[in-house]
């Protein structure tokens, strides 16, 4: 291996890109545009739900607990209907994602403290706003019961808070709030960072389909070297992302930057080398360039979006999809981004991460290079 | 001219052909792979790691760990002895969550106005996780709240109704994840399965040079067109209807509204899908460059199907922009006849909306391509 041998093609490569400036443009924009997208669209948080409301028990207790409901930003009075079919007929539009019924002896059930008939209806089909107005009803129907009942309950000889005898107190480290976007972005950033090895899968089916790959075999330029130097000018295309895109994690959306920055570029690198050799994989066995599109989408792309961890947790995954997603260096660079954004921490704790990306890298590079000379020969 | 554009259309046969298993790969690797994933990842979330530091060790603080447990949300990961344990074990990321109950638990919880309490830490760093968490541990403190409140007031538990609202859920009756987010990653897939297919479309003869030979011959340029158009329809919706077989049988995801209406717009659908896909086509120079066009455009659409976040939370201008995105629709389309078996009564709104960027998308993509090709 010479390192003149493996510049050489690196620079080759370069002129390939540099010369091409939409290209360029796009391998660089690319992670950047869509981190940037989904960092607005996906992490936003759940408020102004339109719900609609049947009072069965017109007093002006229910009202009142009505008026207390919609009043904060997180829920948002629709309408006040007076049938069960107007909400089908609004929950089926998708005018609203939750209905609250409130039984006739509401009134009459709360003031004898025997509780608060009344009955949700959400939306199946949109869980996640029915389950954040489910929450949101239920606590302010627990503030509304204390604050009626609070009278009755010292007469009676008990705290005003016994509705709510036992106190859950919650205390939340790393991100207090719980805001998505502080744990999501730089999860996302993690899958952006992996757009570069569909670009190399990309650039060495390129030389395969217009037949330059023989020509550069011709060349005294050794297989692995002629595979690093090809994944070169992507990593460092990717690493310009390393250090843009926390960056806009933080002036623009606030996200806290808790770690070290060399640590994060170190093992950023990592990372490179491995889901690069990845899409050297890829680029080694396909023939043409759609192949090589059609095959990282479904290898790369498609797991790295979904069974890295970075919407649905890992542990509660099937058994055999958890060893799936072991193989793949996103799910292991997504623990190192999380790590370091939020908590902090350092090698002491990241580094069988780091060994996994290694050793992942260095093996992909293997298969790879080993078929290489196959596929050729 | 038909005869004209069936030699296009046998051409471009003769090329998937001669690279059949990439389309083969791309619907049967596809489907297979929707299936893992949705498989994987339309559960609840359960399974969470949970630490207990457990200082009064009484019969009430067992029952709580087990009333925990109980929720499924969580699997008791350690009783520990020291808090030092959580903290490592939070800032290894090795628990979503602790608990830690006080040494006078269970003599608080039988005196008649006694006030327990709990300790919870959650880890923040995953967000997703913690939320889960966070309401799972709330339902259980819920239910301990009310049988204290029954056994406080001396009530009958038959008598009292409870301060919980009940839950009832429409379309979605047993809450399965699986009814919302295949439908999504099934969008997911179609559509960059057709914008690939139809990106390749001008992209892949013009790199390689082709393409002047098929302009130098005598076909119009509205027959070349259409002669590449056809085949890639042709496995767009034959990836549709194996992605909508599977998903109705593999995760029993309903068709409760007219399959025929589905059908009819799930063509009209593709067919703007691949008016974009050629437009991304000959815009881009070389096939890499239609690759990340594609990308772009894929995930900027795929934001608007509601997989992680509906629409109607996010900033107003985004929602004025889902408008204009053709997946949007599409996903409100294919959820409403598939789960809650609407019809146009109910669906007209997006139809129309699909339509009138169909028809601009469509004609702007014609003049494009003509002129490109001209």
């Amino acid at each position: 291996m010479s390192l003149r041998h493996i510049w050489a093609i690196t620079r080759k490569e370069f002129n390939h890109i540099i010369r091409d400036r939409s290209t360029l443009i796009l391998v660089v924009l690319t992670p950047l545009a869509t981190l940037l997208l989904m960092a607005y669209a996906l992490t936003v948080e759940l408020q102004h739900i339109p719900i609609a409301v049947l009072d069965y028990d017109r007093s002006a207790t229910s009202r009142n607990f009505v008026q207390q409901i919609v009043s904060g930003d997180d829920l948002d009075l629709y309408a006040q209907v007076s049938s069960i079919e107007e909400i089908e007929n609004l929950l089926m539009h998708g005018d609203v994602k939750a209905a609250l019924v409130i039984d006739p002896n509401f009134s009459r059930d709360l003031l004898a403290m025997r509780g608060m008939p009344m009955q949700i209806i959400i939306d199946g089909t949109e869980p996640e706003s029915g389950g954040f107005a489910v929450n949101h009803i239920a606590s302010r129907a627990e503030e509304f019961a204390n604050e009626a009942l609070s009278s009755q309950m010292q007469m009676m000889g008990f705290s005003t808070d016994s509705l709510k005898p036992l106190d859950l107190r919650i205390r939340t480290w790393y991100n207090p709030g719980l805001k998505p976007r502080n744990d999501l972005i730089p999860g996302l950033i993690s899958m952006v960072l992996g757009f570069p090895a569909l670009s190399v899968a990309l650039a060495l089916a390129h030389e395969r389909e217009h037949g330059t790959m023989e020509q550069l075999m011709a060349t005294p330029v050794g297989r692995a070297e002629l595979l690093i130097g090809k994944m070169i000018p992507y990593i460092v295309a990717g690493l310009i992302n390393v250090v843009m895109l926390p960056l806009l994690a933080m002036a623009w959306f606030d996200v806290p930057f808790n770690g070290s920055f060399p640590l994060f570029f170190g093992l950023s690198a990592i990372f490179m080398f491995a889901v690069l050799s990845m899409g050297i994989i890829i680029g080694v066995f396909m023939k043409t360039q759609a192949a090589a599109m059609g095959v990282s989408f479904l290898m790369i792309f498609f797991p790295g979006f979904f069974l890295t961890g970075i919407f649905f947790p890992i542990v509660s995954m099937p058994e055999i999809m958890r060893l799936e997603s072991l193989g793949m260096p996103g799910t292991h660079y997504a623990i190192i981004i999380r790590g370091i954004f939020l908590p902090g921490v350092g090698m002491e704790i990241l580094w069988p991460y780091a060994v996994m990306l290694i050793l992942l890298g260095f093996s992909f590079t293997g298969i790879a290079s080993l078929f290489f000379r196959k596929k050729l020969g | 001219m038909f005869r004209r554009i069936l030699a296009l259309v046998k051409k471009e046969f003769i090329h998937l052909r001669n690279d059949w298993w990439l389309p083969a790969f791309m619907l049967f690797g596809g489907v297979l792979e929707l299936m893992l994933v949705g498989w994987a990842t339309s559960r609840p979330i359960n399974n969470l790691p949970l630490m207990v530091l457990d200082h009064d060790r009484s019969a009430a603080s067992r029952a709580l760990v087990i009333s925990l447990e109980n929720t499924e949300t969580f699997a008791l990961e350690a009783m520990v002895d020291d808090f030092q344990t959580i903290e490592d074990a939070l800032e290894r990321g090795e628990i979503s969550a602790a608990i830690i109950i006080p040494p006078d638990y269970a003599e608080e919880m039988a005196a008649a106005n006694g006030t327990p309490s709990l300790s919870m830490i959650l880890n923040g760093a995953e967000s997703i996780p913690a939320t889960a968490a966070l309401h799972a541990a709330e339902g259980v403190a819920a239910t301990l709240n009310e049988e204290l409140i029954i056994k406080r007031l001396k009530l009958s538990p038959d008598e009292f109704s409870g301060f919980a609202p009940r839950l009832r859920v429409w379309f979605n009756e047993a809450l399965s994840e699986a009814l919302y987010t295949t439908p999504a990653e099934m969008g997911l897939m179609l559509e960059f399965t057709t914008l690939l297919f139809a990106a390749l479309a001008f992209s892949r003869e013009k790199e390689l040079g082709t393409l002047e030979q098929l302009l130098v011959m005598p076909f119009s340029s509205l027959e070349i067109i259409i002669g590449k158009a056809i085949p890639v329809i042709v496995i767009a919706f034959t990836d549709f209807l194996l992605m909508l077989g599977m998903v109705h049988f593999a995760f029993d995801v309903p068709i409760r509204g007219s399959l025929p209406l589905l059908f009819i717009l799930a063509f009209g659908y593709l067919l703007v899908e691949l008016g974009k896909g050629m437009v991304l086509s000959v815009i881009a120079k070389t096939q890499m460059q239609a690759f990340l066009l594609v990308l772009l455009f894929g995930m900027t659409d795929f934001m608007f199907t509601g997989y992680a976040a509906p629409v109607e939370s996010m900033p107003k201008a985004l929602q004025f922009f889902a408008n204009i995105v053709p997946a949007h629709h599409w996903l409100e389309i294919l959820r409403g006849i598939l789960l809650k078996g609407a019809g146009m009564d109910v669906l007209w709104p997006h139809v129309l909306a699909l339509a009138i960027l169909g028809t601009i998308i469509m004609t702007f993509s014609l003049r494009f391509v003509r002129r490109a090709l001209d």
